[in-house]
């Protein structure tokens, strides 16, 4: 039998590949787990995907609990609804914990399963941890107490300028989406062992009422910016959608670069939301960011402040991004990037002559 | 919801203070409304527009006439307050039930203070109706929808039967909805009593029939436990200014060389 005392992780796959995200999910809830006291349990579903459960093992999972059936071929919410549901029902008793990540199809998922169990879910986290908490407030009686190991789930908050800590003690699960590429996956152990079982569901006619008719999805669009090493990026400084050409030229040095975004940027339709990095955009941490004309709202750094090096051109020099760069070139963008990329380029040809 | 663009407050308990903050149209349900107008324009449709906020929340029905919506519904009750997603969309399908009659309930996708994207598939789950997410295109012929919905790096095509919750993309048509304003027309009729009667609801918790314990901090199975403001980073930033550009960048490649990041494997030479 399962142990539904672990930390719970519904894995998402496409068209038979494992997504990253499932993969740091499954780091966030070993962390969580190891301070608890258990293990890692994921939910796989989809059709003709059994093959995917020694991935999860060997990225950290304990157990598996395998949905494999033809109706849940394409993700469409109420089957796959049906299919979560039909799991914990399963398990018999909740989880204490269970994470979803803040894609397209978490998103869509979570929080139905909420709303179906009557349980909190706290959504876009970037920080999982497991804590006490004392319920002093007066309002509500019936939640006053003193709770130990709960799940703390970190996210921003009103507009990014705060971070709240979520809890929800007086129900298991406590749920939770975490944004991608915030949680560190681990490193592949192709040693380790674990648990697989299957589970079979019955869906009814109800739940087949949205029908599928066609998923198109070239993966390389959404994998690149969070998977990124480098990502040059465009704000409003462009002054229009032209100025992406400079953008692109720059990360064209570059091996492994994407061209990123802010969000002034893709609303005014200078480029693609794909490509926004930020608060309605992806969180990135990429070996080097090169912000051109961005000013560094707080709604963009908290999407890229973690990049390991980060350098800024913008005119301002009282631009917010100049106090969270590492780097900073006060100046018009058009002269600096052209300059940049070919002192970029020699200084690499000179480091190989050596 | 609060104009998050406004100086607005956090109460002691973490929530945001949203009598204080000045209201405005969330920016994602502005998407929510234009496609509505839309279908209300192809389609044939009443707009009903609902909110649920402190009394001066009205403001946000009147701006949607503005926009073409022909009713507006107000849920305001104190005992409101503190209501996290769960217990927002419990209260919003009573809502839809006291309402009674609908075929497409459209949200936004998020709001833009809270940010979740939670409250539309949670009305969706209380009312039993299948969701689409991400909506960015739809048409409709008889009772049947095709939509398309987005998915990372592309996306979905889907058919589902009336009645159904559609949350809208923002990336779905740029935003033209002012272009059916009619904002004199609807400040004459403000000015009538009884047609602004006719045209807003005001309604609390009774009025709707919707229980207290599941509502307001009460019915609300997660609380904000402690907040803190993203820490002012930096100070370390070298800044190269003041001079030519041309010597500021090979300032920035002295440094880049001298730091042992080692850029230049990461370069195409």
């Amino acid at each position: 039998m399962p142990n539904p005392n672990n930390v719970a992780v519904v894995a998402e796959q496409f068209h038979g590949s494992l997504q990253q995200i499932t993969l740091e999910l499954i780091g966030a809830a070993r962390f969580l787990s190891e301070k608890l006291g258990t293990g890692v349990s994921c939910f796989l579903l989809g059709h003709e995907i059994s093959k995917l459960a020694e991935g999860l093992i060997h990225h950290g999972a304990d157990e598996v609990i395998v949905v494999d059936d033809p109706q849940l071929k394409e993700y469409a919410t109420l089957t796959y609804r049906r299919a979560v549901i039909s799991i914990l029902e399963h398990l018999g008793t909740s989880p204490p914990i269970v994470l979803m990540g803040s894609t397209t199809i978490g998103r869509d998922l979570a929080p139905r399963i909420a709303a179906y169990l009557e349980t909190g879910l706290t959504a876009d986290c970037t920080e999982f941890d497991i804590g006490d908490y004392e319920h002093k407030g007066k309002a509500d009686p019936s939640k006053t107490g003193t709770f130990k190991n709960i799940l703390y789930a970190i996210r921003p908050s009103f507009g990014e300028s705060l971070k709240a800590r979520i809890i929800g003690p007086w129900k298991n699960p406590q749920m939770a989406t975490a944004r991608i590429g915030v949680m560190q996956a681990l490193p592949l152990d192709a040693l380790r062992k674990g648990a697989v079982q299957r589970v079979s569901v019955n869906f009814n006619q109800e739940d087949l009422r949205v029908k599928v008719l066609k998923t198109v999805r070239d993966i390389s669009v959404s994998v690149n910016l969070t998977g990124a090493k480098v990502i040059v990026s465009g704000g409003y400084g462009l002054g229009g959608p032209d100025g992406f050409e400079v953008v692109k030229d720059l990360a064209s040095v570059f091996k492994h670069s994407v061209v990123g975004a802010s969000r002034r940027a893709v609303d005014s339709g200078w480029m693609g939301d794909s490509h926004q990095v930020g608060q309605t955009g992806k969180t990135v941490r990429p070996d080097i960011y090169i912000a051109l004309g961005i000013s560094g709202a707080i709604q963009h750094r908290v999407g890229m402040a973690n990049s390991k090096l980060i350098i800024a051109v913008n005119k301002d020099a009282d631009a917010p991004i100049f106090k969270f760069a590492h780097y900073g070139i006060v100046g018009d963008l058009y002269q600096a990037a052209p300059l940049l990329k070919n002192a970029l380029i020699k200084m690499a040809r000179e480091k190989s002559l050596r | 919801m609060p104009d998050t663009g406004s100086k607005a407050g956090v109460n002691p308990d973490g929530t945001i203070d949203r009598a204080r903050a000045k209201r405005m149209l969330n920016p994602f349900d502005r998407y929510a409304l234009q496609k509505a107008i839309e279908i209300k324009r192809n389609a044939g449709a009443e707009v009903t527009c609902v909110t649920m906020g402190p009394p001066p929340a009205v403001e946000v029905l009147i701006e949607a006439f503005e926009h073409g919506s022909d009713y507006g519904v107000l849920l305001t009750d104190k005992r409101l307050a503190a209501s996290d997603t769960l217990a927002t969309a419990y209260a919003l399908h009573k809502v839809v039930h006291y309402l009674g009659n609908f075929d497409i309930i459209l949200t936004g996708l998020q709001t833009t203070d809270g940010d979740t994207a939670q409250v539309g598939p949670q009305i969706a789950e209380r009312l039993d109706l299948p969701q689409i997410t991400y909506c960015e295109q739809l048409s409709i012929s008889g009772r049947t929808l095709s939509l398309r919905r987005i998915v990372e790096g592309g996306n979905q095509e889907l058919e589902v039967h009336l009645p159904v919750l559609i949350t809208v993309a923002n990336s779905a048509t740029p935003l033209d909805y002012k272009r059916f304003a009619d904002v004199a027309a609807v400040k004459e009729l403000l000015r009538h009593p009884e047609e602004k009667d006719r045209r807003i609801k005001i309604v609390s918790l009774d009025t709707i029939g919707a229980d207290p314990s599941r509502i307001g901090i009460v019915g609300s199975p997660t609380v904000v436990g402690k907040t803190w403001k993203i820490g002012e980073v930096g100070g370390s930033c070298i800044v190269f200014k003041g001079e030519s550009i041309e010597r500021e960048v090979d300032e920035l490649i002295d440094r880049l060389r001298a730091d042992g990041r080692s850029v230049e494997e990461l370069i195409n030479a």
